[in-house]
């Protein structure tokens, strides 16, 4: 009570400052000692939940594999099977039990190939795991959505196509790119079909990641795509240009070149790259009637392509564009120049100071 | 005495490395697991098997360091099997060149590993 008295006494005859900052300290000590205590029990709980789900890890995976590995007549293994399924319905009601229980699946059934993977997958078809990834469909948020369908595709559920291809235009980009994962991953090229209701951009990610699930399908047999490429949705034409490339689809020359009236100048790009790759003759014609109309990154391009398939009768176009502005054209049209018509070439040599720069024509006549 | 041939696994992915010992036990052999790549150098090193497998990609040790390790610093000729995942191709050339005496890579089935194992422990 003395000692009360005297700290009182002692605060009150402070000036207004050093009572504020007295109080100021006491406050903050306290605000400390409140978050030391508070990050106490947090790390002590994330530990607490640590060790349960190690625990329940060991006793998920010793049960998995204490099924996959039993050698018992088929009878006592279709029981020892419903007996493992039991366990998981009566326990994945709690979402920590069921994360533990579809991870042990997962991590087992991304490394493992051949009868094993077969039998998870038979477990989680089998089980109610399914039924709570449908339940995660119709959730009202779209991670929930989107984690439902990713679940989906990793377990391979194709019955689930109806109510995943529904989502393909969902406002959220991720539940979008699930979706086009699922129906790439589990239906191939068949699953490509949700292109023509896309209404959404194909971001230039999702576009690598579905080309690179495509390459790695045993069938390559890629369907029609004529409808893609006159798609109204710009990324669906881009998309499907890539296949075009990708697939060798020269059936699709026509309409490739009728993509080069297109408005957009990165698919016009696009077109004259994919019609390069395939070295499409009837291109040239087209390309270089309407060259002026061109960007001059489009008329970059479109010499490229010349470059693959020139010949003798394209030497007056050629001839041309030798004193182009653009360094790449110029150097292109001298090169097809001097293999299609030495003679020409000479005489640009005799006369080089019709040039302004010699020196590309230099160049080409050492190369 | 004990007559079953040793075999040290780093895998760091506990599932799979207690399916791969469940397996391998049942064919005979006796299955020494390591979680990372430092753990399975003390193993080697304490028991000296007559197979390693492991996985490339670890923590702390890289399965890499483990075929190095074995190969120029114990000086042992013990046949090892790498694990790789997919665009792994490049560690699994620098796994060869370093001494692996072949890899498996993953998804893969427990089955062919366990036929690979024999032929390579005969």
């Amino acid at each position: 009570m003395e000692t009360y008295k005297i700290v009182q006494n002692y605060l009150q005859e402070l000036p207004f400052e050093l009572q504020l900052v007295w109080i100021l300290s006491v406050f903050l000590s306290l605000v400390v000692v409140i978050f030391v205590i508070y990050l106490k029990v947090l790390r002590s709980s994330l530990r607490k939940k640590e060790a349960l789900q190690e625990e329940y890890k060991k006793r998920y995976e010793t049960l998995l594999l204490s099924f996959l590995f039993d050698e018992s007549n088929d009878d006592k293994l279709r029981n020892q099977e419903n007996e493992f399924i039991n366990i998981i319905n009566a326990e994945i009601n709690d979402n920590f039990n069921r994360k533990i229980i579809i991870e042990t699946l997962l991590k087992l059934k991304n490394e493992i190939s051949g009868e094993i993977e077969k039998d998870i997958q038979h477990i989680y078809l089998q089980s109610n795991l399914k039924s709570f990834a449908y339940q995660q469909l119709k959730s009202k948020n779209w991670y929930e959505i989107a984690k439902g369908i990713k679940e989906l595709t990793q377990f391979k559920v194709e019955e689930a196509y109806s109510q995943i291809k529904i989502l393909i235009n969902y406002p959220k980009k991720e539940v979008q790119k699930e979706v086009q994962l699922y129906l790439v991953s589990l239906f191939h090229f068949e699953g490509l079909k949700f292109l023509s209701s896309l209404k959404s951009d194909l971001s230039e990610w999702d576009q690598i990641e579905l080309l690179e699930e495509l390459k790695h399908l045993e069938n390559q047999e890629i369907p029609e795509i004529t409808d893609w490429l006159t798609s109204k949705n710009d990324s669906v034409v881009m998309f499907t240009l890539k296949l075009a490339k990708m697939y060798n689809k020269y059936e699709n020359v026509d309409t490739l070149i009728q993509l080069m009236n297109h408005e957009n100048q990165k698919i016009r790009l696009q077109v004259i790259l994919v019609l390069t790759h395939l070295q499409v003759l009837d291109a040239k014609s087209v390309l270089t009637s309407k060259f002026k109309s061109y960007t001059e990154e489009e008329q970059v391009a479109i010499f490229k392509l010349l470059e693959n398939v020139f010949e003798p009768s394209d030497e007056k176009f050629i001839a041309e564009n030798i004193h182009s502005n653009n360094f790449e054209i110029q150097l292109s049209a001298l090169k097809m120049l001097k293999s299609i018509n030495k003679n020409t070439f000479s005489k640009l040599l005799i006369n080089k100071m019709a040039f302004k720069n010699s020196t590309v024509l230099n160049f080409v006549q050492n190369n | 005495m004990n007559d079953k041939k040793k075999i040290v696994l780093a895998e760091d992915n506990s599932t799979l490395s207690l399916l791969l010992k469940f397996k391998l036990e049942k064919e005979g052999y006796e299955v020494l697991v390591a979680e990372d790549g430092k753990k399975a150098i003390e193993l080697i090193e304490e028991h000296n098997p007559n197979l390693i497998l492991t996985d490339i990609m670890m923590p702390f040790v890289s399965g890499l360091e483990v075929i190095s390790h074995v190969r120029n610093k114990l000086k042992l000729e013990t046949k090892i099997i790498v694990f790789s995942a997919a665009g792994q191709e490049e560690m699994v050339l620098k796994a060869f060149s370093l001494g692996a005496s072949d890899f498996m890579a993953k998804p893969f089935s427990p089955n062919e590993l366990t036929i690979r194992i024999k032929r390579l422990l005969l």
